[in-house]
C-alpha cells in the first residue's frame, strides 16, 4: 500500500527522522507563507500545480479552494497539506528499499534530488546493499563522502539509523526521500517522502489506519470498450485467459482473479462488475479446479446467471475435480461446457463476431 | 537439488490439523507420498486419516527421519514455521502459504545461505512428480508420467500447461511450481539446471510472468548450459504498468519487467516462446 505524503512523514517523524513543521490545512492559515501540497497518490504533482506557496492569508484561501478540486493525474485530492516554507540550499535523493535479487534491504542515494528518478541522468546513483546488522556509522560515512558533504556526516549517520528503524518497523518495502533538503541554516530535512507497505504485513500492524487503504488487486479494468470480459482463478491464469483473447483479435476488457473459493456470491459480484461494460459481448469463465470443486463453480454459474437477467453470452471453461459433474449440471440448465481454453476461446469469438 | 531430494522420502506436513492441512495430507497420500507424520502445536496425539500428529519437528526426529516438509500453516506463522525446519535441517521444506511478507522472506533468505535446507516456495503449488509423489496442492489426476519437466511462477497456470501437455499423450517426469512472491527460496535456474543435469528429462516448459527479472537470469542460464529444447511463455502481456495482478510478484514496474520484454529476450536466448499457452503448447509434439 502507497502512503500519502502527510501520512508517510508522520511514520517517518515517529522514528525521529526530521520533516518541515506542517499539518493538514484548516480553513484559516496556521502560519505564514506556507506551502499548500494536494495530497494524492502519484508523481508528477508539481507540473500539474498540485504545490502552491501562499504569502498571505488572502492568497492561502484562494490556493486552498483551487487545490481542492484540481485533479491530478486522474486523483483528485482528500487533504491538503500545509507546512513551512523552508531555506532550500541543496536538494539530495534518498531512498532505502528491498532490492530482490540482492535479498537485502538497499541504499539509494543522488546528489541530485527533487526531480523523478527516471529522469535523473546527471551522474550515477550511489548504491549500498545492507547486512541484516547495518554498521551506520560507516554507511553514514560513505554517504557523507558521495554528496561531498563531510560537515554533516554525524547527520547523515543518524538520519539512515532512523530511516532504517522506520524502514523495519513499519514493513516498508519503499521509502523515498526526494527532496532531501539542506536548508540555509544547515538542517538536513525531509522535503518529501513517498512510501509503500506490505499489505501481507498488515496482521502485525494494527496501528495502519491510512487514506487508501489496501489496493484492490484482483479486480483491474484493462479496457473500458472491451468485448470480452474474464473470470480465471489464480492471477497467473486470469492473466494467461487475457492474453489468449487478445490474441484471437478480441479486445479484453478486464483482469479478475476469483481466487480459490469461487462461488455463488463471488460469480454474482462478479458479474454484477462485467455487465457494465458498454459493449461487452461474452463472459469467458476459466476455473482451474484444484483446491475448487467444479460441480460447486457450475452450481454457483447456474443461479447466478437466474439471478441477472440479461446476461451477455457465457463461455465456461472448467477443468479438475468433480467436471463431469459439473457439465452435468451445465447441461440441464442449457449451457456447454468447454473442455479446453482453445475451445472456450473459440465459442467466445462466434460471439463477438 | 535432484530427484533424490524432491522424490520425498519421509514426507511431514508443519500445520496439518487445518483445513488446507488436513485435505492436501490426505490427497498427497493419496498419490502415493509418504506422509509419515504432521505437526501442530498442542494437538499431539492426534491423527489425520492414520497420521500421527507431533507437536515439533524435533520430537518427529525422536521417532523417524524426515526427508522433506510441507508447510500450510498460515501466513502470520509461516516464518516461524521455516525456521523450525531450518533449524531441524530437514533437507527439503515446500512453503505453500501466500501472503508471507517480504520482510520475513529477507530473514529466510538469509538464514537459508548457511543452512542444510532447500526452501521452494512461499505461494507455491509444490512439486510433482507423476506417479512417483507429490509435495503440495497440484492436481495429482491431471498429471502424466513422462519425459517433460514443467516449472513454473503461477499455481493454477502450472496445472493448465500440466493437463493441456498429458491432454496430448505428453507426460511429465517433473512439474515445479517455484512460486509468485518477489523474494522465494527456489529460482528458475535452480530447476533449469536440475532438468538439464536429468538425463530422463528430454523438454522443459518454463512459464514465467510479469514483474521481476528472473526471467532473464532463466534465458542467461538456458543460452549458456541448456542443450534440451525450451518452451516458454511469459503471462501478463495485457498487463498495466504499475497495477498490481492478483499476487505480489506479478506487478509491471519497468519494461523490461513486461512479458513483451521477457518473451523477446528467452526468444533470444534459445527458448521456443508464444504469446499465449495456447500457442505454446501446439508447438510441443
Amino acid at each position: 500500500m502507497k502512503l500519502l505524503e502527510y501520512e508517510a512523514k508522520g511514520v517517518l517523524a515517529k522514528d525521529g527522522v526530521p520533516i518541515p513543521k506542517g499539518a493538514l490545512a484548516q480553513d484559516d492559515p496556521a502560519f505564514l507563507p506556507a506551502v499548500l501540497k494536494s495530497q494524492v497518490p502519484t508523481g508528477g504533482r508539481g507540473k500539474a500545480g498540485g504545490i502552491v506557496i501562499a504569502k498571505t492569508a488572502e492568497e492561502y484561501g484562494n490556493a486552498l479552494a483551487k487545490l481542492k478540486t484540481l485533479e491530478v493525474k486522474g486523483y483528485v485530492p482528500r487533504s491538503i497539506l500545509a507546512e513551512e516554507l523552508l531555506g532550500i540550499k541543496t536538494e539530495l535523493y534518498l531512498s532505502l528499499l528491498v532490492d530482490k535479487n540482492a535479498r537485502a534491504i538497499t541504499v539509494m542515494a543522488h546528489r541530485h534530488g527533487g526531480v523523478e528518478v527516471e529522469d535523473n541522468d546527471e551522474g550515477s546513483y550511489f548504491t549500498l546493499i545492507l547486512p541484516a546488522r547495518p554498521d551506520f556509522d560507516a554507511a553514514g560515512q560513505q554517504l557523507a563522502d558521495y554528496y561531498d558533504l563531510p560537515d554533516k556526516t554525524f547527520v547523515l549517520q543518524d538520519l539512515l539509523q532512523k530511516i532504517h528503524g522506520a524502514f523495519i518497523r513499519n514493513d516498508a518495502l519503499l521509502i523515498e526521500i526526494n527532496p532531501l533538503v539542506v536548508t540555509h541554516d544547515g538542517d538536513i530535512v525531509a522535503g518529501d517522502c513517498k512510501m509503500e507497505l506490505d499489505d501481507a504485513a498488515a496482521f502485525r500492524h494494527p496501528e495502519w489506519a491510512f487514506e487508501t487503504g489496501k489496493a484492490e488487486v484482483n479486480f483491474v479494468t484493462l479496457d473500458q470498450n472491451g468485448d470480452v470480459a474474464t473470470i480465471a482463478n489464480g492471477a497467473g491464469l486470469a492473466m494467461a485467459t487475457v492474453d489468449a483473447v487478445a490474441d484471437a483479435g478480441m479486445r479484453p476488457a478486464n483482469f479478475l482473479d476469483i481466487g480459490g473459493g469461487a462461488n455463488e456470491a463471488s460469480v454474482l459480484a462478479a458479474f454484477e462488475r462485467l455487465v457494465t461494460y458498454p459493449n461487452l459481448k461474452v463472459i469467458i469463465i476459466n476455473i482451474f479446479a484444484g483446491i475448487t470443486r467444479c460441480d460447486e463453480v457450475a452450481k454457483a454459474i447456474v443461479t447466478a446467471s437466474e439471478k441477472l437477467p440479461g446476461l451477455p453470452a457465457l463461455s465456461v471453461r472448467l477443468a479438475g475435480t468433480n467436471y463431469e459433474q459439473a457439465a452435468d449440471i451445465l447441461q440441464r440448465a442449457g449451457m456447454t461446457i468447454q473442455p479446453s481454453l482453445e475451445l472456450a476461446i473459440k465459442r467466445a469469438k462466434q460471439e463477438t463476431r | 537439488m535432484n530427484e533424490a531430494l524432491l522424490s520425498g522420502k519421509n514426507v511431514i506436513v508443519q500445520g496439518i490439523t487445518g483445513a488446507h492441512g488436513s485435505f492436501h495430507a490426505l490427497a498427497m497420500a493419496a498419490a502415493g507420498t509418504n506422509v509419515v507424520a504432521g505437526t501442530s502445536p498442542g494437538k499431539a496425539g492426534q491423527t489425520v486419516g492414520t497420521i500421527p500428529v507431533y507437536d515439533s519437528i524435533k520430537a518427529i526426529q525422536a521417532d523417524m527421519r524426515v526427508d522433506s516438509t510441507v508447510i500450510f500453516v498460515p501466513a502470520p506463522f509461516a516464518k516461524a514455521a521455516m525456521l523450525e525446519a531450518i533449524d531441524a535441517e530437514v533437507p527439503l521444506i515446500v512453503c505453500i502459504t501466500e501472503g508471507v511478507p517480504l520482510h520475513d522472506m529477507l530473514h529466510i533468505s538469509q538464514r537459508l545461505q548457511k543452512s542444510k535446507s532447500r526452501l521452494i516456495g512461499p505461494n507455491c503449488p509444490g512439486i510433482i512428480l507423476p506417479g512417483l509423489t507429490k509435495l503440495g496442492i497440484i492436481p495429482a489426476a491431471m498429471a502424466l508420467p513422462g519425459t517433460v519437466g514443467i516449472v513454473s511462477r503461477s499455481g493454477t497456470l502450472t496445472y493448465e500447461a500440466m493437463s493441456a501437455l498429458s491432454a496430448r499423450g505428453i507426460g511429465q517426469k517433473y512439474v515445479i511450481g517455484i512460486g509468485g512472491d518477489p523474494v522465494s527460496g527456489t529460482s528458475f535456474v535452480d530447476c533449469l539446471e536440475l532438468l538439464q543435469n536429468d538425463a530422463a528429462v528430454d523438454r522443459i516448459v518454463l512459464i514465467g510472468e510479469i514483474g521481476g527479472t528472473s526471467e532473464y537470469d532463466a534465458a542467461d542460464f538456458v543460452a549458456r548450459h541448456v542443450t534440451k529444447p525450451v518452451f516458454a511463455y511469459v503471462t501478463g502481456h495485457h498487463a498495466p504498468a504499475g497495477v498490481q495482478l492478483g499476487h505480489a510478484g506479478a506487478i509491471l514496474g519497468s519494461e523490461k519487467e513486461s512479458a513483451a520484454a521477457k518473451t523477446e529476450y528467452l526468444a533470444k536466448n534459445g527458448a521456443v516462446t508464444a504469446t499465449n499457452l495456447v500457442a505454446l503448447m501446439n508447438e510441443i509434439t
